[in-house]
């Protein structure tokens, strides 16, 4: 079986989410099959602009092929026609023009796809909202497999991507909750779609201790891993945790680790580390008390899933459906959706030592079952297998909606996707359904 | 605070945040929700921390308007009815009035755009009235609010300071007695006596000490009142509290010190000029630490 893995950005340097995702699940699926990986020339996710030579290279033994970028990404252009799409009535021209002004606008890529659609058995593309996921899945619906890396955020509620979500031959969900909601905005319950999500490379063994040396940490602190962004929910960190410590008796310190887009309050209680080398990092995790996950919006957090793995309990962002699911289904992390409920959760974390382990445990106990990379990688290759028996049996899946033509194109009939988004079932996904109100009982 | 008992082996994060939301509840004591007190927050953010738009005569101008009520504010007359900035219009319309009039009657026109303008003024007002008071309400509800957190945070350190204290106790360890006291009783005894004797000679230092730290504590009083010649009131303050005899006693026509009568060293401030007090008088060994310095020298 031959596979290509299609992504925006492919390096091992780039450490984005998807795009890191993408470089994981294609390094072990090629433990198993033969597989490529066709992506842009680009390395920042803002700009788009081709920073890699085109053509082929290795990165850690897998052949990338790389394709040019049409033009960068222009941020007035993208706001204005994100302001149309997301938030008044519109038209399906005003959806793809958005999608060009998003970017990576790689046409050449998209020819490549269709060009070799005869070398290759299946094409894995991620992150449903780029261009190269739109129109390759469009070029190859029969051989398209899709991980969609969707979040709670008002592109899911784009019309242009309800066909693709009907059309693909299979879904590799990151959560249930992820599911849940694309399946309410497409209504592609008969479309295969298994929740795999992603394992991580977590060192069999790691030292606290040597963390706590290096970087001359003495106390008992709280950790946060990711962009210091404000949309990673982090002001509100800033927030909650200088409110916690003049109202509540603590001795906590809270460490963030990762690149910072937003100024970091300048109190000794909170101390930036910078980035990290994947050793330091893991040794931090292991050495805190907590992982705080303050984001609003994830599709799975990688950081999360390592501090399970690691055995430390997850205190998350409850508004964060995802993030709520998985602390709930894992029985490994507490939530909050406001400063009272981060000020007493943070507190029993951090002076319940019992209830801190045992959280801790049964973080590791749910990594090892669903996001140890054997289980992951079996997942995809079920998936694969059944799309090859399916094949045999000359069982595709169903044809891929054309667009309409220019008129109807241009007709503003579609409704705002915030609107769209905001209509769609919230709240974490238990045993396969949204369960928001059960969950505020 | 209360704390939560969980089985380690049996987490249910659920369960958990249950508790917690029950405290937060407990704790809180009101039913506002996270989302009204956001809404309570950004009121007081935009609306009441702008004093400028606030009106302090808002009172003065509602019985003003009281006063005047129905009192037309705009002339609706057949001039502005039939008017015209343009002048072949206006020329027109006057040609055309008396047939106009056959149409409609203007008059209670007029006067319903009257009763409507002061409607108006009426509604702005009472809308700014009640949004003050809301305002205003708003405003002492997060103030209650902050300070019932205010007072919680105080009791959740006390809590604390409270453990800390306990924990620290317990830590301190209970030393037994010598094996040599307990074999001599009879020594120990004697070793009691003369402690006891040691420490009460030692007390009697320290009560002196205090004493005299005292006088010296209360000099500043009576420098201040010597200095504005408030005699009485220094002696007033010069005297120990202690050495105060009873309420009664005292020379009638005394005012220094009301019905006791000064003691010695406080008539000696009355009587000696500052002048000439400069040199304090001798001091005898046994005697010397029973007289407070602050008293015998009160200028110096």
């Amino acid at each position: 079986m031959k596979l290509a893995v299609v992504v925006q950005r492919y390096g091992a340097d780039i450490s984005g989410g998807a795009e890191l995702h993408a470089r994981y699940v294609a390094e072990h699926l090629a433990r198993h099959v033969d597989l490529d990986v066709l992506t842009t020339c680009a390395r920042d996710y803002v700009t788009w602009r081709d920073e890699i030579p085109s053509g082929v290279e290795r990165v850690n033994g897998i052949s990338v092929f790389r394709f040019p970028v049409d033009h960068t990404r222009r941020p007035r252009a993208f706001a204005r026609h994100s302001e149309r799409v997301f938030e008044h009535r519109h038209s399906l021209a005003d959806e793809l023009a958005w999608l060009d002004s998003e970017g990576p606008t790689s046409p050449a890529l998209v020819r490549h796809v269709k060009a070799v659609q005869a070398e290759y058995d299946y094409f894995i593309f991620f992150s449903y909202r780029y261009y190269h996921a739109y129109y390759g899945i469009r070029a190859v619906p029969s051989k398209a497999l899709l991980v969609p890396t969707a979040e709670r955020d008002p592109a899911i509620g784009i019309s242009l991507f309800q066909p693709i979500f009907r059309s693909a031959r299979a879904i590799m969900y990151n959560s249930h909750e992820e599911r849940a909601m694309i399946r309410a905005v497409s209504g592609n319950a008969d479309v295969p779609g298994v929740v795999v999500g992603v394992g991580s490379e977590v060192p069999d063994r790691v030292q606290p201790e040597r963390f706590r040396r290096k970087l001359n940490v003495r106390t008992r602190f709280a950790i946060y891993v990711g962009r210091i962004d404000e949309n990673k929910g982090c002001k509100e960190l800033f927030d909650f945790f200088l409110r916690y410590l003049t109202r509540m008796p603590s001795d906590l310190t809270l460490a963030l680790i990762g690149s910072s887009v937003l100024p970091i309050p300048p109190h000794p209680r909170i101390r930036y580390l910078g980035s990290l080398s994947d050793e330091d990092k893991f040794d931090a995790i292991a050495a805190a008390d907590v992982l705080i996950m303050p984001s609003y919006y994830e599709s799975l957090s990688m950081v999360a899933l390592e501090a399970w793995a690691l055995g430390r309990p997850v205190l998350a962002n409850g508004r964060c459906d995802v993030l709520r699911g998985q602390c709930l289904r894992s029985n490994a992390g507490l939530y909050y959706d406001n400063y009272d409920e981060f000020a007493e959760a943070l507190y029993r974390v951090q002076t319940d030592r019992a209830l801190a382990e045992a959280l801790g445990q049964n973080g590791r106990r749910f990594y090892c079952q669903h996001y140890a990379w054997p289980i992951i990688e079996r997942k995809y290759l079920d998936v694969l297998d059944q799309l090859q028996a399916e094949d045999r049996r000359a069982r595709r899946a169903a044809p891929l909606e054309p667009l309409p033509g220019w008129f109807a194109r241009r007709q503003k009939t579609l409704a705002p996707a915030r609107g769209v988004m905001n209509q769609l079932p919230a709240g974490p996904a238990m045993d396969g359904r949204t369960g928001k109100d059960r969950d505020h009982g | 605070m209360a704390d939560f008992s969980i089985r380690s082996d049996s987490v249910n994060v659920e369960e958990i945040m249950g508790q917690i939301r029950a405290r937060i509840r407990e704790k809180r004591g009101v039913d506002y929700t996270e989302q009204e007190i956001r809404e309570l927050a950004a009121v007081k953010l935009e609306k009441f921390l702008d004093p400028t738009k606030v009106r302090s005569d808002l009172l003065e101008q509602f019985r003003q308007l009281q006063r005047q009520q129905l009192s037309p504010n705009i002339e609706l007359d057949e001039e502005t009815l039939f008017g015209s900035p343009r002048s072949w219009v206006r020329r027109a319309r006057r040609w055309l009035r008396p047939i106009l009039k056959l149409f409609l009657n203007p008059v209670p026109l007029m006067r319903a755009s009257r009763v409507n303008e002061t409607m108006v003024r009426h509604a702005e007002l009472f809308y700014e009235l009640v949004h003050n008071l809301v305002v205003e309400t708003t405003r002492l509800g997060i103030e209650v609010k902050t300070l019932k957190m205010r007072v919680e945070s105080l009791s959740s350190r006390l809590d604390f300071d409270e453990r800390r204290a306990r924990a620290l106790e317990g830590v301190v360890q209970y030393r037994p007695a010598t094996p040599a006291q307990e074999a001599a009783p009879g020594a120990a005894r004697k070793d009691e006596d003369e402690a006891e004797a040691e420490s009460g000679a030692s007390r009697g230092r320290r009560r002196r000490r205090r004493r005299g730290r005292r006088g010296g504590g209360q000099r500043g009083g009576a420098e201040e009142s010597a200095a504005t010649g408030d005699t009485a009131q220094a002696a007033r303050e010069d005297r120990p509290r202690a050495e105060a005899p009873p309420a009664g006693e005292g020379e009638p026509g005394d005012r220094s010190v009301g019905h006791a009568p000064p003691p010695e060293t406080t008539r000696d401030v009355t009587a000696t000029p500052a002048s000439t007090r400069s040199e304090p008088p001798p001091r005898e060994a046994g005697h010397a630490p029973e007289q407070d310095p602050g008293d015998r020298e009160p200028g110096s």
